[in-house]
């Protein structure tokens, strides 16, 4: 069901965001920024469910809280003359970069584990036959 | 499927609905937005192009004041110039007036000698009122339209007729000549011995009328010299 809602989401996003017209460009500086923290946290969102302590109320307000932080820093950044937006890509992406790695670990020892259990399952099964 | 399930669901699709859209909507910008132009730039390139423009316009400062003291020197030298040929102009207008190449005016007499049957006028008459004029301050005389000039002669052909600068002229004789008006006819009419009264005396014909304004034509032969340097 929420592969479904996921799929249909997607789908409906990238018709709407084909015909919307664009942002002026200076404006897309604080878009990506929103866009990586909403990935962050989406990616964040995956490793908890994978973990079993996904909460939807953290998750909702990481996806949007998260995005509209970003931007508010990014533009204070501008306001203040630093480029705080690096910090937000860095603290992003790093945590993007250990949550997928969280995922890989959990996949591969889920696969590791699967295929063990065949090994000891046919060892078990020859034993049975020996 | 529960409750809370269904609502989760459709957060979910929202969200990724949003997400998607976003990005979407990001990837169009960047694909359609020119970065060379202006509006679009990113401050530091804003940066380097303003000080790129600087230097240009530091640049073209200097070649604008470089042209500038040129162009003050060309006018300078355009208005002495301009100076220089109004003065030579005015000499030019001058000399030719003294020469006799321009058609002048102003005040003066008319010497009208008119041949009778008793009398004729002869060069002789003629030369001498010229010379008595030229005494009196005339500045331009002309004989019947003939301007005098420096190298202008008056003399009988052959008797019968009078010769002036080559051209023949023939009775009457109208002598114009400007000048200060009163010298020139007092010059003309002292008693006894003046030009009009010998000349009256003679038997000659002779009138003088007094002009506030003689218009005397130029001279139309050249004032080349062949021999003179």
């Amino acid at each position: 069901m929420i592969i479904f809602a996921i799929i249909i989401g997607c789908a409906l996003g990238a018709l709407i965001g084909m015909n919307v017209p664009t942002i002026s460009y200076t404006y897309s500086g604080y878009l990506a920024i929103a866009i990586v923290a909403a990935l962050d946290s989406v990616f964040g969102g995956i490793t908890s469910v994978l973990k079993g302590n996904f909460d939807f109320k953290v998750f909702i307000t990481g996806f949007f809280g998260n995005a509209i932080l970003s931007i508010l820093l990014t533009w204070l950044g501008v306001k203040l003359n630093i480029d705080i937006y690096l910090a937000a890509i860095v603290v992003f992406v790093g945590r993007m970069f250990t949550n997928l790695a969280i995922i890989r670990r959990y996949y591969i020892e889920k696969w590791t584990k699967k295929v063990e259990k065949e090994e000891t399952k046919n060892e078990n099964e020859k034993k049975t036959v020996g | 499927m529960k409750k809370g399930e269904i609502t989760i669901t459709i957060t979910i699709g929202i969200m990724v609905l949003i997400l998607t859209t976003v990005i979407f909507v990001q990837f169009k910008t960047i694909k359609h937005t020119n970065i060379t132009l202006i509006e679009n730039m990113r401050e530091d390139e804003l940066k380097a192009e303003i000080s790129n423009f600087k230097q240009k316009t530091a640049e073209v400062q200097n070649q604008m004041q470089e042209t500038n003291l040129k162009i003050k020197e060309y006018e300078i030298s355009i208005t002495t110039g301009k100076e220089a040929s109004e003065l030579l102009k005015k000499e030019l207008e001058q000399q030719n007036n003294i020469l006799g190449k321009n058609t002048v005016k102003g005040t003066g007499i008319i010497v009208t000698l008119t041949d009778t049957r008793a009398q004729k006028i002869t060069s002789k008459d003629l030369r001498e009122l010229l010379n008595q004029l030229k005494v009196d301050g005339a500045e331009a005389i002309s004989i019947n339209g003939q301007r005098i000039v420096y190298d202008s002669y008056v003399v009988d052909l052959g008797g019968t007729y009078i010769s002036v600068n080559g051209e023949r002229i023939v009775s009457p004789y109208e002598v114009k000549a400007i000048g200060n008006p009163t010298y020139l006819e007092s010059g003309l009419s002292k008693k006894q011995y003046g030009y009009i009264d010998t000349k009256l005396e003679e038997g000659k014909d002779i009138i003088l009328e007094r002009k506030d304004e003689i218009l005397i034509n130029a001279y139309t032969g050249d004032l080349n010299m062949e021999y003179a340097f």
